[in-house]
């Protein structure tokens, strides 16, 4: 049996579909969390074998942007026993628009009349009247807090044995025009929601949320406060609480690691063998897991912000400023979910209705740090500038700044124009963000990641160990690492990075195993120059004056390549999630050549003018990073030139 | 007149609404359509923030310049 989710987006589809199932999905307070839809099975206590699938929330049954449309082709197509139809109480009115298109499918439906202890602030709905009105059953919910789902349940099944559904608007079957049916679908919903709601508060009077709403979308302080916010998060994340855990997981990790060494060394285990087990597993293992702490925090404080209804007033006020840029406010939210993972911040792109917004979008969440990007940022930020922890915050301003940099860039080349680029988004009711739920969040992204180091991370090291140790003739090189297969292999690569001061094959390596995951770069690094890192407290790095030494590269060559490793392309999961919202290969193309060219080219001013201006003189390859900065900009010119032309082209086609 | 230059907290009504068809589409599934009650609530530079039905929503200038309201 297979039991569908549908409603208005925020009504609580993934809130209930979590409860019921015991998932852990991706849930916010503002519309369009869901983008695609999810499946899996009801927990034991509720029925068994009935599957559940969450749909992306919808207005109507005729789509607006491409997510809704996944939720009409479902109901349509894949026949569901029953449509569980999650309604948001605060809001009937306009949910039951929707509710009687899927009462006009036949198949058998309940509905969820979600929010309800909300809803009772401001309203009375009648049930029984409601049930009368629809000629269906309707439960009432709290999903947040599990009410009346067992209830909800249980109906559902009852229901799904109905064969059909009955349908009380078949007179709207007698309108051929869409617009007429649906004004006319309005008046009769408008006449049921009067019918069974007594309101106690007009939605029209001023609310203590619009109070708050004054000042929160007042784009100063909006800002000023997303500003205070994040930083406040970073701080607990890096400085502070995530930095302590952090230190205390490494402690245990290297204790396991030298004891187990030392028992391997008194069985006589070869030391290579040796070697590998503890330096090239564990060691790489636990220089990316030491990063844990801090990820789990940043997550924590993330989930906390979209649960609060802060996200919808964000984008709002970010509006004005990214139009400018060829980008909707809506794309701030994409950027947020992408400071935890690019993944899931691309596919959010998808809520944006303007193809332009919505590949710009695509385009330009990577830049946005990522949470397996936090252990680059922290190592490097932590090892060659130990006295400087604001750094690490920093580092995500200048993200945004190359964001609007490559926003203006990209506009200008492809001559993006704001043009009937309207903008709209729902201001959900504040809540109280809820800390369980943000904790579960934070385990559940804990849980993913120490899979991920357990499995890819683990895989990658043992490899680039290896790659690391021999030669290829398979003899074991010992200290001569620089004739290992991994030296030989990434030279030519560390030839390309010289102009941007980071011209040694260790760290091509790992520059190149980053596309796997961004985490093994640390995990790259650990391995070839065998060492543990992670930061303690005082937010030094443990070993950090030996990693300095080992990679022998001044402390601006190590912010170069902290930045080419923040923005040049992502990992190659997060391309792939690219290429499925760019719908074209084309675009794919020349976004991941975009992101080179950026992530190149920041590394290579940063490095440049840095080493003039810190130690007073040239870097190395300074001439040729002249020369490929003026390539760079002769071809952007060429560009940009060739989209004004063709602007001015579609201009005067238009005018004539 | 447009509801861009509305005053805020005055209930109005809706004239017409002239945005591009998908849009339009799009406010209707949200009841912002002829006849129906629309408030503003906030008005800012480049912002309004308004009242359709039950819901709270944020908008640009641009959209309130393309509902009409009496």
């Amino acid at each position: 049996m297979k039991i569908a989710l549908a409603g208005n987006p925020n009504s609580g589809k993934t809130t209930l579909y979590n409860a019921i199932t015991g998932k852990q999905e991706h849930v916010g307070n503002w519309a369009g969390v869901t983008v695609d839809k999810k499946q899996a099975r009801l927990k034991e206590n509720f029925g068994k074998n009935v599957s559940v699938v969450d749909l992306p929330g919808a207005y109507s049954i005729r789509p607006f942007t491409s997510e809704e449309s996944i939720t009409r082709d479902f109901v349509k197509n894949e026949a569901p026993d029953v449509i569980i139809n999650v309604v948001d109480g605060t809001n009937l009115n306009r949910s039951l628009f929707f509710t009687t298109q899927l009462l006009e499918l036949g198949i058998p439906l309940i509905v969820a009349l979600n929010k309800s202890d909300l809803a009772k602030a401001k309203t009375e709905i009648n049930i029984g009247k409601l049930e009368d009105e629809l000629k269906c059953k309707v439960v009432p919910t709290i999903a947040l807090k599990g009410k009346g789902l067992k209830e909800l349940i249980d109906n559902a099944i009852e229901v799904s044995n109905n064969k059909k559904q009955e349908n009380v608007f078949s007179e709207l079957s007698k309108y051929n025009n869409i617009e007429k049916q649906d004004k006319a679908r309005f008046k009769i919903v408008n006449k049921i929601a009067s019918n069974v709601e007594m309101k106690k508060v007009k939605s029209t009077d001023e609310t203590l949320e619009d109070k708050v709403d004054k000042f929160v979308t007042n784009p100063i302080i909006g800002i000023g406060l997303f500003v205070l916010i994040m930083s406040f998060i970073f701080d607990l994340s890096i400085n502070t609480l995530g930095a302590y855990i952090a230190d205390f997981l490494v402690g245990i990790i290297e204790g396991f690691q030298g004891s187990l060494a030392e028992m391997m060394t008194n069985a006589g285990v070869s030391d290579f063998l040796n070697s590998l087990l503890t330096d090239g597993i564990i060691g790489g293992f636990g220089a990316v897991m030491g990063f844990l702490p801090l990820i789990m925090v940043l997550m924590f404080g993330l989930a906390l912000i979209e649960d609060s209804g802060f996200m919808a007033r964000i984008a709002m006020i970010f509006d004005p400023l990214f139009k400018k840029i060829g980008l909707s406010g809506k794309s701030i939210v994409p950027m947020i979910v992408g400071y935890g993972c690019g993944i899931p911040g691309i596919m959010a792109s998808r809520t944006i209705k303007d193809e332009k917004q919505r590949r710009m979008t695509a385009l330009l969440t990577p830049f946005v740090p990522c949470g397996a990007k936090v252990p680059i940022i922290a190592l490097f930020t932590a090892a060659f500038f130990p006295n400087h922890g604001y750094l690490f915050a920093l580092t995500y301003l200048v993200a945004f700044a190359v964001i609007i940099l490559v926003g203006l860039l990209i506009k200008a080349i492809t001559g993006a124009d704001d043009v009937n680029n309207y903008f709209i988004v729902e201001l959900p009711e504040y809540r109280i963000p809820s800390v369980k739920r943000a904790f579960m969040k934070m385990l559940e992204t804990g849980k993913e990641f120490i899979m991920k180091a357990g499995t890819i991370i683990v895989a990658c090291n043992t490899i680039v160990f290896i790659m690391a140790s021999f030669s290829f003739r398979f003899t074991l090189v010992g200290d001569a690492v620089e004739n290992s297969i991994l030296a030989n292999v990434a030279s030519p690569f560390a030839i390309l990075l010289i102009p941007v001061g980071i011209g040694v094959w260790q760290l091509a390596a790992a520059a190149i195993t980053g596309f796997i995951a961004k985490e093994e770069v640390v995990g790259t690094l650990a391995v070839v120059y065998s060492m543990g890192a992670a930061i303690n407290e005082d937010f030094e790095l443990t070993n950090s004056l030996l990693l300095k030494e080992n990679m022998g590269i001044t402390a601006v060559a190590a912010l170069a390549f902290m930045y080419f490793n923040l923005f040049t392309p992502p990992c190659f999961a997060a391309i792939g999630a690219m290429k499925a919202e760019l719908k074209s290969s084309t675009w794919l193309r020349r976004g991941v050549m975009l992101q080179f060219g950026v992530g190149y080219t920041v590394a290579m001013i940063v490095y440049q003018v840095g080493t003039l201006i810190a130690y007073g003189r040239l870097g190395d390859g300074f001439m040729a990073s002249v020369v490929i900065l003026t390539a760079i900009s002769i071809y952007l010119m060429k560009l940009i030139n060739a989209g004004k032309k063709e602007k001015s082209l579609v201009l005067a086609s238009e005018v004539a | 007149m447009k509801l861009s230059e509305g005053k805020k907290g005055v209930p109005y009504t809706i004239k017409s609404v002239n945005g591009n068809e998908e849009m339009n589409t799009f406010l209707f599934s949200l009841g912002c359509f002829e006849e129906e009650e629309i408030l503003i609530v906030k008005k800012m530079r480049s912002n309004f923030i308004i009242n359709i039905k039950d819901g709270r929503y944020g908008i640009d200038k641009q959209l309130a310049s393309v509902i009409e309201v009496i």
